[in-house]
């Protein structure tokens, strides 16, 4: 019963994103149209993972609370932005105003190599001004070629306002290709941004043979915002805690702040593996 | 103080060129005069030079005798163009004199008897009255020094004629070798060769128009047109290029020029108008067609051989000719530095190790540069590494504590340190005998920088590199300049942030 209910699911989000012209989430209908009928259903893929899944061709906002939280915001950016890359979208273009390089720092390619990110593929962009980077933004997505195009803006202009927000949204949804905007700060703007995220780092976990080093890098993630269509909405204002793995990101037991005593829990005795192709955290 | 230039009512006056100016003063007492800006002049010129592209490709500045004022065009077949010879002299000239100058012109077989007839008998010259016509004239058609015509009138040589039969070692060892250099090359015995302001193309394309155009958009449409013609033009040839100029005439003598650069060499028409688009979008500001648009050439440079490429049901489609399509796009509008990426330099200071040079001017990557696996590097590195306030626990510690940009933090975890030494054997201090002016060294860094923020030396010297966890998970890759005990107390600088 369980399995022709989920087909049946299946078959009506293909239908809503068929009208809202918008990708499903294809790996979980893959996932799920090859296992024969009668099967009872497992937990496969983690609810972190349902969460962090995101089709290609979306707005995204990522948000830090301060500026010097730009190493943790660009990591998980490079992480969702990472799986992106396949076939013939094989780059991924980062923006920067030029001005503001010494601010929040440039991405170091050596780095990006230890985050799984092959410093060939991402191309650095320094723009002079804020009109400019929004047309690179634009004419990046509109490339086939550019897996995801990462904006990163330490200030809140005026420019950036709804109109382009949802200007770019659209464009990236026609294109298929997903833009990620960083941003610092807790002001929030309305934006038509898909996703939104608020990322902040967390001590991380204590190594088995040096207590004093740090672990692999912890992201907590608030989604702030998630209308992918569906039921995705369910997720919003949902908290991950996240371990950056060789393997991609790994969701370990959250830390409930009491905020968000009200949203589903995510309580996992072990660290869950997360999706077929990643292996146990470690 | 000397004259150097009249006007002809200065002329008519009886004044010189050369001549003094209280004497010239004395003989006219209400003599204008203006001190003369060369700089300015030869820049005009020059400008003025470039405008005349139009006739001819090949158009250069003789500098021989005056830095500005000689102006060579070499019309080796576009005399048809303008319908023959004397039909191209008489509309330059013409074109000229209704501007308000002054101009003579001639055409010759040789750069050296053009300019001998300019000079002293404006006119064209066939070949073979080369000799005749140049033996009437003075010596000093022949470009020669002051002193060495001083020299020939005196001996009474004062006609070209005079020196043709001449003893040439006698000539050679009484005025120099530049008197026969300049003798062989009127006549033609020796090449010689001019310096085109304006590089040569080979392949491009023009339109003149009758009536001169001014909108920007009429320039990009007349662009489109020439980039299909060329196209054409080089697809016949099977070849392609990288780099695309485009020179606007005005009919004020100027000329601007807008270039374009391509990642790979292409012939797409298209591709290359667009180009043209986004570079035109970059200079709105500055676009002066002054009176107008008369001609338009579209040239293009470093032409390679490009195969044609079949488009067909099997193409495999990579999405390479796609990204560099849009790096072409966006390199011109946003200006050749602006998309960067990284290349990997063999050295281990951690600044030096990634060169960030543009996609479009991609080098050849060196295999031996790629840094070893597991290397503990941040995720982004601050272009200046940034002073900070540290206390340590032990003197060769990790921090405990440390201040940047004003905040506090408790640092909870710690790795390190990774000693990166500076590099003796590269910063040539003890090779060099003669030490580098440090102005020199500085003029490297030409990042933005904070405000108040110094400038980092980065060949100094030892560096202790850690990677530090505050309490809330920040993490940031900090080092500390020279050791505790040592005559200057260390310095501690933030260099990177992790995720």
């Amino acid at each position: 019963m369980a399995s022709l209910a989920t087909a049946e699911l299946d078959a009506l989000r293909a239908k809503i994103a068929a009208i809202e012209k918008r990708p499903v989430l294809a790996e979980g209908a893959a996932e799920r149209a090859v296992r024969p009928a009668g099967v009872p259903q497992m937990p496969a893929r983690s609810e972190a993972a349902d969460i962090l899944a995101a089709p290609a061709g979306v707005l995204h906002e990522v948000f830090a609370d301060e500026q010097r939280l730009s190493g943790t915001a660009l990591g998980f950016t490079l992480g969702m932005a990472r799986s992106l890359i396949g076939g013939e979208r094989q780059a991924i273009l980062y923006l920067q105003l030029a001005a503001e390089a010494q601010e929040l720092g440039l991405p170091y390619s050596i780095g990006l190599e230890r985050f799984g990110l092959d410093p060939d593929k991402l191309v650095i962009g320094r723009i002079e001004s804020l009109t400019e980077l929004l047309w690179a933004i634009e004419e990046a997505i509109a490339c086939r070629a550019i897996a995801g195009v990462i904006a990163d803006l330490a200030g809140h202009p005026k420019a950036l306002d709804f109109t382009v927000s949802r200007r770019l949204s659209m464009r990236a949804a026609a294109a298929g290709t997903s833009a990620f905007i960083i941003r610092y700060g807790r002001q929030r703007e309305a934006s038509a941004a898909k996703l939104r995220w608020r990322v902040m780092a967390a001590l991380s976990a204590e190594q088995r043979f040096d207590a004093f080093a740090p672990g692999p890098p912890r992201f907590v993630v608030e989604v702030e915002k998630r209308r992918l269509g569906g039921t995705s909405q369910r997720a919003e204002n949902s908290r991950l805690t996240l371990d950056w793995t060789e393997n991609g990101f790994v969701s370990v037991e959250p830390r409930l702040g009491p905020q968000f005593s009200n949203s589903t829990p995510i309580s996992r005795p072990q660290p869950a593996a997360l999706g077929h192709r990643l292996s146990q955290a470690s | 103080m000397r004259l150097v230039a009249l006007d002809a009512a200065a002329e008519a006056a009886r004044l010189t060129p050369g001549q003094n100016l209280s004497d010239a003063r004395a003989l006219v007492s209400n003599l204008e005069v203006r001190e003369i800006d060369r700089a300015y002049i030869e820049q005009v010129f020059a400008d003025f030079a470039d405008w005349h592209s139009n006739a001819s490709p090949i158009v250069a500045v003789m500098t021989d005798v005056a830095a500005f004022g000689d102006l060579v065009l070499d019309i080796t077949g576009v005399q048809h163009l303008f319908g023959g010879e004397d039909k191209l002299l008489r509309m330059l000239v013409g074109r000229l004199r209704a501007l308000g100058f002054t101009v003579s012109g001639a055409i010759a077989d040789t750069v050296g008897a053009a300019w001998a007839l300019a000079h002293f008998a404006p006119g064209i010259i066939a070949a073979d009255q080369l000799e005749t016509v140049l033996a009437e004239l003075p010596v000093v058609a022949l470009r020669l020094e002051p002193s060495q015509v001083a020299g020939l009138n005196q001996m009474g040589l004062k006609r070209i004629g005079q020196l043709y039969g001449r003893d040439r070692k006698g000539l050679q060892a009484r005025f120099g070798a530049s008197l026969l250099l300049r003798l062989d090359q009127v006549l033609g015995r020796i090449e010689e060769r001019i310096t085109p302001r304006i590089p040569v193309a080979e392949y491009h394309a023009e339109r003149r128009f009758p009536e001169p155009i001014g909108f920007m958009d009429d320039v990009l449409m007349t662009t489109r047109d020439l980039a299909i013609q060329l196209a054409l033009r080089l697809e016949a040839e099977g070849l392609g290029a990288q780099s695309f100029h485009l020179f606007l005439y005005r009919v004020d003598h100027k000329v601007m020029t807008l270039s374009v650069n391509s990642a790979r060499a292409t012939r797409d028409a298209d591709h290359i108008a667009q180009l043209f688009i986004h570079r035109s979008e970059r200079l709105e500001g500055e676009y002066d067609a002054g009176f107008g648009i008369d001609m338009i050439r579209l040239a293009a440079s470093s032409v390679s051989p490009v195969e044609s490429a079949q488009i067909g049901a099997f193409e495999i489609r990579d999405g390479a000719a796609d990204i560099e399509r849009l790096y072409d796009r966006m390199t011109s509008r946003l200006g050749p530095f602006a998309l960067l990426r990284s290349k990997f330099i063999n050295t281990h200071i951690p600044e030096q190790a990634v060169k960030l040079e543009p996609v479009v001017a991609r080098t050849e990557d060196d295999p031996a540069a790629v840094p070893p696996p597991g290397l503990v590097r941040p995720l982004r590195l601050f272009p200046t590494p940034e002073p900070i306030n540290v206390i340590a626990e032990v003197p060769h510690g990790p921090p405990m504590r440390m201040i940047w940009r004003r905040v506090a933090y408790k640092v909870q975890k710690a790795t390190g340190p990774e000693r990166i030494e500076a590099e003796w054997w590269r910063s040539g201090k003890r090779l060099a005998l003669v030490p580098r002016h440090p102005q020199a060294e500085q003029a490297e860094t030409g990042l933005p920088q904070l405000p108040g923020l110094q400038p980092f030396q980065s060949t100094s010297t030892v560096r202790d590199y850690y990677v530090i966890e505050d309490e809330g998970g920040r993490r940031f890759w900090v080092f500390r300049v020279g050791l505790y005990g040592a005559e200057a107390t260390p310095r501690w600088f933030l260099h990177g942030l992790f995720a």
